[in-house]
């Protein structure tokens, strides 16, 4: 609006902070490679209700985590089912206190 | 954590993107009402595409690609008449509907302007901002959300910045972050500078939680201290979904609106309504707006104040963040929890139905829920408000201090 300098300007591409863009295609950035590549090859491919393909944006799996947990929260574009997926490393009987 | 692929679903609003798509349903501020009464046309740049924008002397706005149809100079340096917006190139004018009625050197027997058509928007004016709506037909009903049509003292402070609207609204679904970045952060940086940062935006979070309504998300949260019968749980306040945050208590009501002007840049405006019970309201002929300083002489971030905080985080995290690496935790379950929304409803947008907040029986005023208590501070949020946050750059600053002072001492009982 009023007196703002161009987008894109150097006025307000300026300081340090101002990164450029990334190119997203181009893959992870180091550093934290290996947790990528793990979501890369754990997120949901298909819903588990109704099969649909979740991949090429037919749903979405955000991944977060709780404790040792990988959660996937996830939605399916066919069937609308939405629910969390969590990869499982070994049965706990009982949750040991924390 | 997201695959590239997504966040790039996610992040980009051109158009013929699904994100693109999406957005293109919904009205935008794209300008102050007096701009347009200082100057009666501009340049303005929405969802990756530029539009000159108009007002006509009959008081009528207009929207047009920036583009003229002929030979592409820009429409935005076009001459304003009667009825209409007229290339300064070679004349060729154009209606409010897009349709060309005029082309000068075109022989009079020609029907070659019946052939030529802008992509007209629509505009309208509602509490001192101009909205624009570019999407497809049939255009929905504006809605009149309160804070823009209720009683009350208005100023907008604004700012362009250059990241992606997506990591700001994902902060308003981000409880945590206050108790953090303006509670901690905020008390280091105080004391380095030798200010007293505000001591009820850091108290602690003890659960938070989000709730889907017709117009968004509603977070809420119980700070130590308090129970889920105090404001901030009980009513919370909302994400006007898919581009707006709605903010307030003690008198002070906002929404906060950011704008994607395009992939790596948005239009942040924080519009403000003070409507303190018992306050006295003075005429506005002109909702005063201000510029909001974020970055100093330096190129360092100005970090002495709520927004600036906010500002810095959010710009920070790069253009577009990379969410392939992030590490989401427990703590982010509204951040995952708005992209779901924002996934299906991208869906819905692409099988042409009408996404959430899209209307079709216009409404007088749209009332949003909104904690009175904020976090359960009493009368002095209101202060703190002002004397922490961007209001402290307002025209009005002191004006509007008294506004609430005056206010609060008349809703006070007499003495026996």
């Amino acid at each position: 609006m009023t007196s703002a300098p161009e987008l894109g300007s150097a006025a307000n591409a300026r300081g340090p902070t101002a990164r450029p863009q990334q190119n997203l295609a181009a893959g992870p950035q180091p550093g934290f490679a290996a947790d990528a590549e793990r979501h890369r090859r754990d997120v949901p491919r298909h819903c588990p209700r109704c099969g649909t393909s979740l991949l090429h944006g037919a749903g979405i799996s955000v991944e977060f985590w709780q404790g040792a947990d990988r959660v996937f929260h996830t939605w399916c574009a066919s069937c609308r089912w939405t629910g969390d997926i969590i990869p499982t490393t070994q049965m706990i009987g009982h949750e040991p206190e924390h | 954590m997201l695959t590239a692929e997504m966040n790039q679903m996610l992040t980009q609003v051109g158009p013929g993107t699904p994100m693109g798509t999406l957005l293109r349903r919904y009205w935008y501020p794209v300008a102050f009402t007096r701009e347009l009464a200082e100057f009666p046309v501009r340049r303005t740049r929405l969802l990756g595409e530029d539009f000159a924008l108009f007002r006509t002397p009959n008081g009528r706005y207009g929207i047009l690609p920036e583009a003229c149809p002929h030979r592409k100079a820009s429409l935005a340096y076009g001459v304003v008449e009667r009825d209409g917006l007229r290339c300064p190139y070679h004349g060729w004018m154009f209606d409010h509907s897009g349709r060309c009625i005029d082309q000068p050197a075109e022989r009079d027997d020609t029907n070659f302007k019946d052939r030529v058509r802008a992509d007209a928007g629509q505009v309208q004016e509602m509490g001192g901002l101009v909205w624009a709506y570019i999407g497809p037909a049939p255009v929905p009903e504006l809605p009149r959300f309160d804070v823009y049509v209720m009683d009350g003292i208005r100023d907008i402070g604004w700012c362009e910045l250059p990241c992606s609207w997506l990591q700001i609204m994902e902060n308003a679904v981000d409880p945590h972050h206050v108790e953090w970045l303006h509670g901690r952060f905020f008390g280091f940086i105080g004391r380095q500078e030798g200010f007293d940062a505000p001591p009820s935006f850091g108290k602690k979070h003890m659960k938070i939680g989000f709730t889907e309504f017709e117009w968004g998300i509603i977070k809420r949260r119980v700070l130590e201290g308090a129970s889920e019968q105090n404001d901030d749980w009980k009513i919370g306040h909302p994400l006007v979904f898919p581009y707006n945050m709605r903010v307030g208590g003690a008198g002070i009501e906002q929404m906060q609106i950011r704008v994607p002007v395009d992939d790596t840049h948005t239009r942040f405006l924080l519009y403000t309504t003070h409507a303190p019970a018992g306050g006295k309201f003075w005429e506005q002929p002109t909702v005063p707006d201000y510029q909001i300083p974020w970055i100093d002489d330096s190129g360092r971030h100005i970090v002495n104040y709520v927004e600036g905080q906010d500002i810095m985080t959010w710009v920070t995290q790069g253009a577009i963040p990379d969410r392939t690496t992030e590490h989401l935790g427990k703590s982010d379950i509204g951040v995952a929890m708005l992209r779901r929304m924002f996934r299906e409803q991208m869906q819905i947008a692409a099988q042409g139905g009408d996404p959430l907040g899209v209307i079709r029986q216009a409404r007088d005023r749209i009332d949003l829920p909104c904690e009175r208590d904020k976090f359960h501070a009493g009368s002095t949020f209101a202060l703190d408000f002002m004397a922490m946050g961007s209001s402290r750059y307002s025209p009005q600053l002191e004006a509007l201090r008294q506004l609430h002072i005056d206010a609060a001492v008349a809703l006070e009982p007499a003495a026996p």
